[in-house]
């Protein structure tokens, strides 16, 4: 293992996180607010508690869910995409690192990155609502653990994006829309028979049943379903990535 | 052992196209090569497949004895290369992109080293600016210093002098020579032959994915040492007559030319004595001029003879 290159990358990319530092930390802020604007004051003087737990502080894992899913792609995607982009992947290839080690770094401080923002917006949230995490370990863990799966899965997406379009094409029409209609902002038990077995379909709902039980012990889908999806995304991604070393996809010609 | 050995080196890339067509070319450690070729020859593709950026479609090619595709690590760690293109993350500081491609390559940092190659570039001013504030020609020597900053041993060069100024060339050159001083290995492509004729040892020529010729640099410019007289006579002539056998003459197709090989290097180039033979023979002379071979004669004839043998 080139130790010394997982450092160097993962450095690199976290300077430029740090080089717009201000930004990355008052978007979230900002956006959470708004959320507990429009969500909170609007949508929760008409719905007072769901299952026994405050509207307000029942949207708070979906909406970190919601960012640090965006985020963790977002990072990665555009953290593997821009050196291909501006040509300097050939600095990347004709290193002495394998493609783990550079998966690791890119990967590593984008799910770094995701993490800060989702630690941010917990803050944020915990000024609107009173906030009692039941599971801190077990929240922590999901956190992490979606944190760097969606950070592996913008890594693939920054790997395949040909232009900038492609780039936000899949985290636009098929990331957003899962997470919106995944119970971030409900309980699927809210929603009519026929759209809970379809809303079941949807992975999202698994990771955010999850982590919603976390916070407050209950759940959408048992918690080991969860964990079981989530495991098994995690090694979907982690399969996609060793295809793309093996065959040097879209990197190597 | 070669310090890179290439050995039957292919690659067809998907659309079909064949860059590379059996490329075999040993470069000795502590030589500098230079490679000539036409754009489109091949030469960023064959250093590509050295130093990992493409895969080769067969043959075997080893930096240091390691194969650089099976023992890529320990062939990489040899291997310094600057781009053609200026590929820079623009956002970066010059030190730390310095450093970030010294940490690639798994090293411990070294301020002192970095602090030598960018003072050796006259970078060192402008280590805490960032990349897009820099010129064109800065840009290229903050590449150099890039590829510099893990201690190659093999340094790949290509077209490093392309569109710089005069001062940064002379620059380039001086570092090539401190480099060979240091025993590096240096391969260098560029369209500019006085480039070639200035810093390499040897001189290779490739076309169409083939190495056409390699050759050292003073043999080849012995060969470009050579000049020709051409002689234009007033009136056609059947046969060079007797009394000029003793020069190196050959008559032209129309009859009217005589053109006279000879060597500026000797001490005595026979123009006199052919001028006084052929008045001796009777031949009037109309016309003389002279020309010289170069190194870009010797390289354009390669390149258009290997056309014509494929047309």
């Amino acid at each position: 293992m080139n130790f010394g290159a997982i450092k160097a990358i993962y450095r690199n990319e976290m300077a430029r996180f740090f080089r717009t530092l201000a930004q990355s930390f008052i978007s979230p802020v900002i956006s959470t607010s708004l959320y507990f604007v429009v969500f909170g004051a609007a949508i929760g003087s008409r719905i007072d508690e769901v299952e026994g737990v405050s509207y307000g502080a029942f949207i708070v894992p979906g909406l970190i869910m919601l960012s640090v899913i965006t985020q963790a792609i977002s990072n990665a995607s555009f953290g593997i995409y821009f050196p291909k982009f501006i040509g300097t992947i050939y600095e990347l290839l004709s290193a002495p690192v394998n493609f783990f080690e550079i998966v690791i770094g890119y990967v590593g401080a984008a799910a770094t990155k995701a993490l800060f923002i989702g630690v941010v917006i917990l803050g944020t949230a915990s000024l609107f609502v009173d906030l009692t995490i039941m599971h801190p370990f077990a929240m922590l863990a999901f956190l992490v653990l979606t944190c760097i799966s969606f950070a592996l899965l913008g890594f693939i997406i920054g790997i395949w994006a040909g232009n900038f379009e492609q780039l936000q094409l899949v985290p636009l029409l098929i990331i957003t829309p899962l997470i919106f209609l995944g119970g971030s902002f409900y309980s699927i038990s809210m929603l009519p028979p026929v759209w809970q077995t379809i809303t079941l379909f949807n992975p999202v709902v698994y990771l955010i049943s999850g982590f919603r039980w976390a916070f407050f012990g209950m759940a959408d889908v048992p918690i080991g379903l969860s964990l079981l999806a989530i495991a098994v995304f995690t090694g979907l991604c982690l399969a996609v990535v060793w295809w793309i070393f093996k065959t040097g996809w879209r990197i190597r010609t | 052992m070669a310090m890179v050995d290439i050995r039957d080196a292919r690659k067809t890339y998907d659309g079909g196209f064949e860059a590379l067509r059996g490329v075999d070319l040993q470069i000795q450690e502590g030589e500098i090569l230079a490679l000539l070729g036409p754009n489109g020859a091949g030469k960023t593709t064959l250093i590509s497949a050295i130093c990992g950026i493409t895969q080769p479609t067969a043959g075997q090619i080893e930096v240091g004895g390691h194969d650089v595709v099976r023992d890529y690590r320990e062939a990489r760690k040899l291997i310094g290369l600057v781009p053609q293109e200026i590929n820079l993350e623009p956002f970066e500081k010059v030190a730390s992109t310095v450093a970030f491609s010294r940490g690639l390559f798994g090293l411990p940092k070294n301020d002192a080293l970095i602090e030598q190659i960018l003072r050796k570039l006259s970078l060192w001013e402008k280590r805490n600016d960032r990349v897009m504030a820099l010129s064109g020609g800065m840009k290229r020597r903050v590449l150099i210093a890039k590829a510099l900053s893990h201690e190659p041993r093999v340094l790949f060069l290509d077209e490093p002098t392309a569109g710089v100024d005069v001062e940064l060339r002379r620059d380039m050159w001086q570092i090539v020579e401190e480099l060979r001083q240091d025993g590096v290995t240096i391969i260098l492509t560029t369209h500019y032959i006085e480039e070639a004729e200035a810093i390499a040892d040897r001189v290779g020529v490739i076309n169409k994915g083939q190495i056409l010729l390699v050759e050292d640099k003073d043999s080849l410019m012995t060969r470009m040492g050579k000049k020709e007289l051409t002689v234009e006579l007033d009136a056609p002539i059947s046969d060079i007559p007797q009394s000029l056998s003793d020069f190196d003459l050959t008559l032209g197709s129309d009859g009217k030319t005589l053109v006279y090989a000879y060597d500026t290097a000797a001490e005595r180039t026979g123009i006199a004595r052919l001028m006084a033979a052929l008045s001796e023979a009777g031949l009037v002379v109309r016309d003389v001029s002279t020309a010289q071979n170069s190194l870009e004669d010797i390289f354009v004839g390669l390149v258009s003879d290997e056309q014509e043998a494929a047309q």
